[in-house]
């Protein structure tokens, strides 16, 4: 870390480290100076004039973004002349941007707005015809508005194609009044990342075509989550709107945004992962279903539960193969682990290491593994890579080793193991969140809550320990993985008798010699790093 | 879609990526080349650029919409380009702007149905002790008067 | 006779050629200095000759090349401004016309004692015609065996190049010039790290004006004292001034630092047109606050002009007889200014079209008292709040404009017609 220097920012004296901003030190200790262009991912480019504060010495105002501390400055942010001037520079924003807020999409969470109600508040001088501009409400992508009038040309998304995503779609064309944000003519975002350009929009110049209109935002609420689209583990707020579902369809959740974690995903996610939320709310399955004279229908969850006890029952365990998700929580598996491997002594357990390797990934944030946790089956169950098994080969397994039970936990079987499996009176067991083509011809499918409705953790490809939390119900009689196979084990006569979460957390973290490290008491909330 | 290099051209291009080899410093002697050559830089040029230079062609249009010289649309055979800066109008732009104007019946920023003129108002020449100043196609012409402007324009093919 | 030193060949037939310049003398100081002078000597007499950046700031030039570091192991870049672009200057455009080779000299002296190896000239893009002079001008340098490798046979090596502009004041500030030359928009770098450090393509690098390249043959012959005794104190040289407007005479005028300003305008300049009066004059190109006839009485150098409320700037002196319309005359330097604000900036961008929109509307008749504190409001709000210069230069002349004549804004908005016209 080194040496701190002292630096006085509204009279209150500050440590901190060389190098650093004066926003960054201000932000650090809960000082609020106005800003836009700034963004603490990309590159400074202090073209926006809002940060400007008194440094003492300085014959102007200095911009906080781009200025640097050093050993005894005296900063100051609250004085009359930076107030005027913060106060001018968002009228000379406003002078040119629609003032018809009611209409706009990003109204609720708009930087003018915010600013406007601490800063603004002015009798508006402007009374002339404001500047035209090219291009009102254009798609320029699959998920990305244009809307050039709302632009405050901060350049932020600019730099995002430049810096980040180094794909240069995005221009500022033209100069003086009359820039204008744009995509070279005829073509369009052309990168995985386009819906971080719509995030660090401060305005409604760039807004989320998915998104727009569907809600107001004021209506929303968020939790913190882990992104389970990849292995990345991208941190994430999911906003839900509990007050007026009727409006939506019944949908929840509404959008993904990412969460900074340095140790991750900095401050962006990929638009898989972003637009991948649609599964929380749609094609769930929400209660079990039993399969008589090859129909399913609808059964209670004690039934279903008690089938799937019947069904373990009747097959010794030699004959029975379970297939784990990488899409299960650490404490789900741990679970799993106690109930089948541990009480139920099965040794068929096996993680499909079908798409694991999909190929697709990229240099910042997308991995080719679709699983946010195949490194917690592996620290979990102790196994390599090299055990998973390939679901092409699942056919000729069952037959050599007369298989009569299986037990799928979200996976899509093939064709050839379906028709197998059916030929054959091989009891098919579905555990899962949404129906797929298996699901649908399981003899018995029970229900499972997906990550955004249960308390959890995942470990992601760099093996950091991440938790998360959740405020949404289960749909239907979903339910945990872990609260599933705890209820099972009392029907089957050895209860694991877990009352929480917390105990099942506590008991995995104590137990699993990987994560022998883990304080939960002093727990990062940036994740913590494992071993394999 | 591609845009066809004259042998002479493809010569400059090549001098210019030689005199300039480092990064995007390439970019304004090309729009210059080519705009000299074909008059105006177009789309297809910009991505030519874009493609000579190794850039994304947005990196190379903001270049060519930053520069007033670059023109992003056709002009006349003859681009006359008055200056309407401050010495200029004390000299007498107003009434010279006007004369052209109605010489050629065309406002600024349009150019004459036969394509031969096109008329813009640009900033300080740097040709103040001739004010009022035209430019037309990279000559200077000062100290106007209407019969001057009469005798250059109408000694223009 | 007062001394030239710029002008001195302007009169001599075929002056930009370089057999010319050479049975005049040319490049013996060139020689002298890479031959018989060590950069830090060649340094220490530029830093007494006091002479100040004549591109409009007066920064003293020695000190600016002082900055580069040494031993970076990068190369040293020098960047010649050319791009002579603030309203009412063309003093440069002189020099590339009538001694282009006065201005190479001082490049290949300069480009030593800064230990460049490569130079560039960033010339307006308007400067066609210069432009191709200038560059004859090189080749014959090139020929000459002053530009290229081993240059008087010391070893020493210097490429020179001119890279044109495209039609944007704004690449004459130091900063933007350094992004057009590295093929990008003209938009000025925010400060610190300044060009000294980290300049063209990240290397240090000094901007120079071609008038203050053009002054260097002269310090090296005849000495830095010999150049600081020419002006008053601290301003050290002759200067060229660039005069236009209502003169009888319009045009560039060499004198030393501290000429007096009404000498200049009814002497050299032959007087106001027609006869009329003076009513006010920019002294130092369109950016500077604007004088009234009764503060005129000033002498030309950077204090003296400081001291008046004004600038020295480029030296463009712009001469306003008594029709002028004051009103429409900052009107033209609004439209200027808003046509060449690169956009980066908020004050600068938002605030010019806002000013001009204002300013057209009272031309056009439709304006209100309350106008004229507006647009003061406007331009205060620019004034030191950008990231270059070009806010305050778009700010100055309207606050001082509306400061020096504000009943001239006032009658014309509230009686809808030019007080003078």
């Amino acid at each position: 870390m080194g040496e701190k220097i002292k630096i006085t920012i509204n009279g209150k004296e500050l440590l901190a480290t060389p190098g650093k901003t004066i926003l960054q030190v201000a932000e650090e200790n809960g000082i609020e100076i106005p800003h836009y262009c700034y963004h603490p991912g990309l590159p400074v480019a202090g073209n926006c004039r809002m940060c400007l504060v008194e440094v003492e010495g300085a014959r102007k105002l200095q911009t906080a973004c781009s200025t640097k501390i050093s050993d005894g400055m005296v900063v100051r942010t609250n004085t009359p002349q930076v107030r005027e001037t913060v106060k001018q520079v968002l009228e000379f924003l406003l002078i040119n941007h629609p003032l018809d807020c009611p209409v706009c999409d990003q109204a609720g969470e708009c930087g003018l707005q915010d600013y406007y109600m601490v800063y603004g508040q002015y009798d508006p001088k402007f009374i002339e015809n404001k500047n035209k501009k090219s291009k009102k409400a254009t798609p320029i992508g699959k998920y990305v508005m244009l809307d050039q009038e709302r632009c405050i040309l901060c350049a932020r998304c600019v730099r995002f194609t430049r810096f980040i995503t180094k794909t240069e779609e995005l221009g500022i064309f033209n100069r003086g009044d009359h820039s204008e944000l744009d995509v070279y003519p005829g073509k369009e975002l052309n990168n995985r990342y386009t819906g971080n350009l719509v995030d660090i929009c401060p305005v409604g110049a760039l807004t989320c075509r998915d998104f727009r209109f569907q809600c107001r935002v004021w209506y929303l609420e968020e939790f913190d989550s882990i992104c389970p689209g990849c292995s990345r583990g991208c941190n994430i707020k999911i906003y839900y709107n509990p007050h007026r579902p009727h409006k939506a369809e019944g949908k929840r959740v509404l959008r993904f945004k990412p969460r900074p974690n340095l140790k991750v995903n900095r401050y962006w996610m990929c638009d898989d992962g972003r637009y991948g939320y649609k599964f929380i709310d749609e094609n769930r399955i929400m209660y079990p279903l039993l399969k008589e004279n090859g129909k399913q229908s609808e059964i209670y969850y004690d039934e279903a539960l008690k089938k799937f006890a019947d069904y373990l029952k009747e097959n010794i365990p030699d004959r029975v193969i379970y297939l784990l998700s990488a899409n299960s929580t650490n404490e789900e598996l741990y679970v799993t682990k106690k109930f089948f491997v541990e009480n139920y002594e099965l040794e068929n357990i096996f993680l499909p290491a079908e798409d694991i390797f999909t190929g697709d990934k990229d240099d910042l944030l997308i991995t080719e593994d679709k699983h946010p946790n195949t490194n917690g089956v592996k620290a979990i169950f102790n196994i390599l890579y090299k055990d998973f098994i390939k679901l092409d080969e699942l056919r000729e397994m069952i037959e050599r080793k007369s298989i009569s039970l299986l037990i799928v936990n979200r996976h899509e079987l093939l064709d050839e193991v379906l028709e197998y499996v059916r030929e054959n009176n091989v009891k098919l067991v579905y555990l899962g969140t949404n129906f797929n083509k298996t699901a649908k011809v399981a003899d018995l499918v029970i229900p499972i809550s997906v990550f955004a409705e249960k308390e959890g953790s995942f470990i992601n490809v760099d093996k950091l320990f991440q938790m998360f939390t959740s405020r949404l119900e289960p749909l239907g009689v979903s339910v945990p993985e872990w609260v599933l196979f705890n209820n099972l084990s009392e029907i089957l006569e050895y209860p694991l008798s877990y009352s929480s979460y917390k105990t099942v957390l506590k008991q995995m973290i104590s137990e699993v010699v990987g994560f022998k490290n883990i304080d939960l008491n002093n727990f990062d909330k940036y994740g913590e790093m494992v071993e394999l | 879609m591609s845009i066809e290099i004259s042998e002479n051209l493809r010569k400059k291009i090549e001098e210019i990526k030689n005199k300039f080899p480092t990064g995007k410093s390439p970019i304004l002697p090309l729009l210059h080349a080519f705009q000299d050559e074909l008059g105006y830089i177009s789309l297809e040029v910009e991505e030519e650029i874009a493609n000579i230079v190794g850039v994304s062609p947005v990196y190379v249009r903001e270049v060519s919409t930053f520069y007033s010289m670059f023109n992003n649309q056709p002009v006349g055979k003859y681009h006359i380009q008055v200056c309407g800066n401050i010495t200029c109008w004390l000299r007498g732009y107003d009434e010279i702007v006007e004369y052209i104007k109605k010489k050629l019946g065309i406002d600024i920023g349009e150019t004459t149905s036969d394509g031969k003129f096109t008329l813009s108002r640009v900033e300080c020449l740097g040709m103040c002790d001739h004010a009022p100043v035209m430019q037309i196609n990279g000559d200077f012409y000062g100290d106007l008067t209407f019969e001057k402007i009469d005798e250059i324009l109408d000694s223009l093919e | 006779m007062s001394v030239k030193i710029l002008t001195k060949h302007f009169g001599i037939k075929d002056s930009h050629k370089i057999n010319v310049y050479m049975k005049n003398g040319g490049y013996k100081q060139a020689e002298k200095a890479l031959k018989e002078m060590k950069p830090e000597e060649i340094l220490e007499e530029v830093k007494k000759s006091n002479l100040r950046g004549r591109g409009g700031a007066g920064f003293p030039t020695g000190l600016k090349w002082s900055f580069v570091p040494k031993d970076t192991g990068k190369p040293v870049y020098l960047c010649v401004n050319s791009d002579e672009s603030e309203p009412g200057t063309f003093k440069d455009r002189h020099i590339l016309e009538k001694d282009p080779h006065m201005l190479i000299e001082g490049i290949i002296i300069t480009s030593y004692t800064i230990g460049a190896n490569e130079a560039y000239i960033y010339i307006r893009g308007e400067y066609y015609p210069q432009a191709i002079r200038l560059q004859e001008a090189i080749e014959e340098a090139y020929q000459k065996g002053f530009l290229g490798e081993n240059i008087f046979g010391t070893g020493y090596k210097l490429d020179l190049k001119i890279y044109r502009g495209a039609g944007a004041y704004i690449c004459g500030e130091e900063t933007a010039l350094l992004e057009s030359i590295e093929g990008k928009k003209g938009k000025p770098r925010l400060k610190p790290p300044f060009p000294a450090a980290v300049g063209l393509y990240d290397c240090p690098t000094v901007i120079n004006n071609v008038e203050t390249i053009a002054d260097i043959p002269t310090i090296v012959e005849k000495g830095g004292e010999w150049f600081a005794s020419l002006g008053p104190e601290r301003n050290g040289g002759t200067k060229l001034f660039a005069v236009s407007g209502h003169v009888n005479k319009p045009g560039v005028y060499e004198h030393e630092m501290g000429y007096p300003l009404m000498k200049l305008i009814n002497e050299d300049a032959g007087g106001i047109l027609d006869g009329l009066k003076l009513k006010a004059v920019i002294p130092g190109g369109s950016s500077v606050p604007i004088l009234r006839a009764e503060e005129c009485d000033i002498n030309l150098d950077y204090d003296s002009v400081m001291k008046a409320g004004s600038m020295l700037g480029s030296g463009a002196v712009i001469v306003m007889s008594e029709k002028t319309c004051m009103v429409k005359a900052l009107s033209r330097l609004i439209h200027f200014y808003k046509d060449e604000s690169c956009g980066q900036c908020t004050p600068c961008r938002e605030g010019t079209g806002w000013m001009l929109k204002i300013i057209n509307r009272i031309i056009a008749g439709k304006g209100r008292k309350e106008d004229v504190d507006t647009l003061y409001y406007i331009a205060k709000g620019i004034m030191g709040h950008t990231v270059c210069p070009l806010g305050d230069a778009a700010a100055m002349p309207v606050i001082s404009f509306i400061n020096k004549f504000r009943d001239e804004f006032e009658y014309y908005a509230i009686n809808k017609k030019s007080m003078v016209e």
